[in-house]
Order: C-alpha cells, then sequence, then structure tokens
C-alpha cells in the first residue's frame, strides 16, 4: 500500500546529523527572519549563503531535485518576485512609502472596456522583490532535502523526542508515508480519467466551472483514501494502538555536531532579534549601488 | 464510518488527521502554482473543500491535525519554508466545520451540506482571518494589506472552492458510508 520516498542514504555531514538538529536549526533561520522582520540585504545574503552551503553538504544530485527546483523556481520568481515586482506587497510597507525612482512603468488594461492604469515598477520594488525571492529561497534550502536525506523512518521519533505527544508525533509519521501514495493514487486516477477523454490540462470555461472539472479527479482520490483509511484503522486497533505509552524503535542522541549546528541557529535568531530591536537594523533599505545600477 | 464523539482523540483521529494532511498536502502541491489575483503569497487552492470535508466528517481534532500538517507538508514541498501562522490558520480552517459533526447525520442531505458548507465558510473567516493578522505582526505588513491583499481573496478562493467542491464530496462520501455499511 504505501511506496517510499526518493530518501538514499548519504555519507553526507547533513545526514549525520540529528534530524531534530535539522528541525530545530530550520525554525531557527525561519523565526530568526520572520519573527524579527527582516528584510535587510545585508543579513539575508549572507543567512542565505549559509543555507545554500548546507544545501550543497547534503550533495542532492541534480537529477533529484531538478523538478522540484523547476517548480520552486516558477513559484518563487513568477508568483513572489512579479507579484513583489508590480505591486510592493507581501513585506513591509516601506517598500511603497518610500520614494524611490521610477524604472519602467507596466499598463494594465481591462479586456474589453477603456479602462485601464499604469503600474510603476520602481527600484525599490525591484529590491524588494530580489530580496523577498532570496528570504524565500533561504528557507525553502533548508526544507527541500529533508525529504531527501532524512529516514521517513524517523519523522516520529524526531517529532516525539522533541515533546510532541504519541498521537500528534504518529499523525506526522504517517502522514509523511501517505502523503507519496497520495501522490501516486493521485497521479493514477488522473491517467484513468484522461483514458475516459477527461483533460485536466486544458480545463476550460470560468472559475466555477473550472474548480467543477476539478471534482473526477479529486473525489476517487478522497474517497479511495477515507476507504484505505478504515483499513489502517482496523491494523492499528488490533494492535491496541493508543492503549499505553507508545515506544519509539529508533533511538536519537545528540553528538557535538548537533550542538554546534543548534548554537549556531540559535546565534542567527538571538543576532536578528538584537539586530533589530536593540539596534534598528534589519529593516527594508534599498542600497545605493542598486539604484545607481538601475537608474544612473 | 462516523464516531459521533466530537471531541475524541483516538486511532481515528490519528489515521484521518494524517490521511486528511496528505491529501491537503498532496492537492495543494499540484495546485500550489495557481496564485490568487491580488494577492501577496497566496495560491488557489481547491484542497481545502478537501480539508473542510475531513473537519465536518471526522470532527475537530481531525480538522486541525489536517490543515495544521497538510499545509505544513504543502509549503515545505513546494518550498515555501515553514510559515506556523498560516499552518495554525489552515487548522483552524479545518477545526471550525469539525465542531459539527457530531450533528451531521445524513451527508447527502441538503439541510446538511448547507450546514456544513456554513460552517466551512465560517472556518475558513476564522482560519484566514487569523494567518492574515498574523501575517501582519511576523511580516510588517499594513492593515490593508493584510485584509485586501491577503485576507479578502484567500477567503473569496476557499469559500468558491467549498461551495462547489464540498457539497460533491459529502454525496459521493453518503455512498461510500452507505455501501460499506460503517
Amino acid at each position: 500500500m504505501l511506496v517510499s520516498w526518493k530518501y538514499r542514504p548519504r555519507n553526507t555531514f547533513i545526514q549525520r546529523l540529528d534530524p531534530r538538529t535539522r528541525f530545530i536549526f530550520m525554525v531557527c533561520i525561519i523565526f530568526a527572519l520572520t519573527i524579527s522582520d527582516i528584510w535587510d540585504y545585508r543579513i539575508i545574503f549572507p543567512v542565505f549563503a549559509i543555507s545554500l552551503t548546507l544545501y550543497l553538504m547534503a550533495r542532492i544530485e541534480w537529477k533529484d531535485v531538478r523538478r522540484a527546483f523547476i517548480y520552486i523556481f516558477i513559484l518563487v520568481f513568477f508568483i513572489v518576485g512579479l507579484n513583489g515586482m508590480l505591486s510592493g506587497r507581501g513585506g513591509p510597507s516601506s517598500v511603497t512609502n518610500i520614494p524611490s525612482p521610477v524604472v519602467f512603468t507596466v499598463p494594465f488594461k481591462i479586456p474589453w472596456t477603456d479602462l485601464g492604469w499604469d503600474v510603476a515598477v520602481t527600484v525599490s520594488k525591484i529590491w524588494f522583490a530580489l530580496n523577498q525571492m532570496v528570504r524565500m529561497l533561504t528557507m525553502a534550502m533548508l526544507a527541500i532535502p529533508i525529504p531527501y536525506t532524512l529516514d521517513p523512518n524517523i519523522y516520529g521519533t524526531a517529532f516525539k523526542r522533541m515533546g510532541v505527544s504519541d498521537k500528534v508525533s504518529f499523525t506526522m509519521d504517517l502522514a509523511f508515508r501517505f502523503l507519496p501514495t497520495t501522490v501516486r493514487d493521485l497521479m493514477i486516477t488522473m491517467d484513468a480519467q484522461r483514458a475516459r477523454g477527461y483533460e485536466m490540462d486544458k480545463l476550460k470555461g470560468g472559475l466555477f466551472s473550472r474548480i467543477r472539472k476539478l471534482a473526477p479527479l479529486v473525489i476517487p482520490v478522497v474517497m479511495q483514501s477515507t476507504v484505505t483509511g478504515e483499513e489502517v484503522i482496523d491494523a492499528m486497533d488490533l494492535r491496541a494502538f493508543g492503549t499505553a505509552p507508545r515506544t519509539w524503535l529508533k533511538e536519537l542522541h545528540y553528538a557535538n555536531r548537533d550542538y554546534l549546528m543548534i548554537g549556531l541557529g540559535v546565534a542567527i535568531f538571538v543576532a536578528c532579534c538584537i539586530l533589530k530591536w536593540g539596534f534598528g537594523i534589519g529593516g527594508f533599505i534599498v542600497p545605493q549601488f542598486f539604484t545607481n545600477l538601475l537608474v544612473g | 464510518m462516523n464516531d459521533k464523539s466530537t471531541w475524541e482523540f483516538g486511532t481515528r483521529q490519528v489515521v484521518y488527521g494524517a490521511i486528511g494532511a496528505a491529501l491537503y498536502g498532496g492537492l495543494s502541491l499540484l495546485t500550489n502554482v495557481i496564485p490568487l489575483p491580488a494577492a501577496g503569497n497566496i495560491t488557489f487552492r481547491p484542497a481545502v473543500a478537501v480539508l473542510i470535508f475531513f473537519g465536518a466528517a471526522y470532527g475537530p481534532w481531525v480538522g486541525l491535525l489536517a490543515g495544521f500538517f497538510g499545509n505544513t507538508i504543502g509549503d515545505w514541498f513546494a518550498g515555501w519554508g515553514f510559515y506556523w501562522h498560516w499552518s495554525l490558520g489552515n487548522g483552524l480552517m479545518g477545526m471550525v466545520p469539525g465542531l459539527i459533526m457530531a450533528s451531521i447525520k445524513d451527508f447527502k442531505a441538503r439541510p446538511e451540506i448547507m450546514k456544513a458548507v456554513g460552517w466551512g465558510t465560517l472556518g475558513i473567516a476564522v482560519g484566514m482571518l487569523f494567518a492574515s493578522v498574523m501575517e501582519k505582526l511576523t511580516g510588517g505588513i499594513d492593515w490593508s494589506t493584510a485584509i485586501v491583499g491577503y485576507f479578502v481573496p484567500a477567503f473569496l478562493g476557499n469559500f468558491i472552492v467549498t461551495i462547489i467542491l464540498l457539497p460533491i464530496l459529502m454525496i459521493a462520501f453518503a455512498g461510500v458510508a452507505a455501501q460499506r455499511g460503517r
């Protein structure tokens, strides 16, 4: 019933780390950038360099992550980047509040009407879009290697050892295990529906019509999953799941390298908080060299 | 297929929470590339109907776990990182319709479907408002951006998906439940 990840054991520093260390480090970096609300390229870019270094140390083959990266680049560049460049939204309000030279304008026109307006793309918006993309990639670089480098058998153990309850840990563990099955079921259903003439790539019509046309794909997969769920419940009940505290097969132990990485993550988080709230450094700024580069 | 004890947290809730999370995460992955107009980093997610269905069918814990872990999984694998407030907002979105699980007797009856859609809408409002307000607190955006740029498009997109797909899911579920006889 279950299919496995593309996880492969690799003899790398990243894989030798305790899974808790990797989660804690990732949370530290995410919190460092989001809770202290860092938008300063002098902080974002060095943290991005650390994330990129760790990603490269995972030594994941390009062929394994090619599709994921293509998808992420489309997401980051076209959704986040373009949105940020045109609207300047999704970040601090200073992006659109500070005076900034206009680089070019993009005309928008409502079809079949004379209504339209020009959206000014400023140096500030372009720099913001660039920063936002790097900021998101910084976090993505830490998240992407997880399914490729973390043994699916230790997700539950890792969450349990981080203080989460047995049942919630097992829910997370099961969710990770069900995901490949779910995606496989979606693909099989899509192929089966295509054989019946269903064209997902060519969903036409208005928004309502397009959503309704997703039903032949979504409904069979969801209903099959509810039936499968009953079988899994029976199997777990037969093994008396939840009647006593659960033991976990895998044992996790911190090593010196784990303390080093957790220390680094905590240090980055604390440094970002002190810089932002103690010294007022970390807000959105547009460097002069970038303004000179675009408008001379 | 339904244990009517609303706040029970046993094997059933663990399994359906996990399945709901996998479905929500998996379907979100497929549709994360569809942006909502005028929204910052918000995408169009037909999977929201599945999340609300799981809440209504299996209870608030299942909705909460499926929404929280499903959004986390979807965001992780899409490379967005971990945004706890959006994950928790998605969890609330599944949890609120779960509050009426015990009162739904017939999944294909029109009043029950209307009730599920209504509570699902409330869940969307609560969840997306929570996430949008938290986005303001953590992301440094202003109120108008939080409400107009995040909450309104997220709410409308999820609402439209819910009113179309949730009734279909409930009717299909009624058929499956009748066939299984449990």
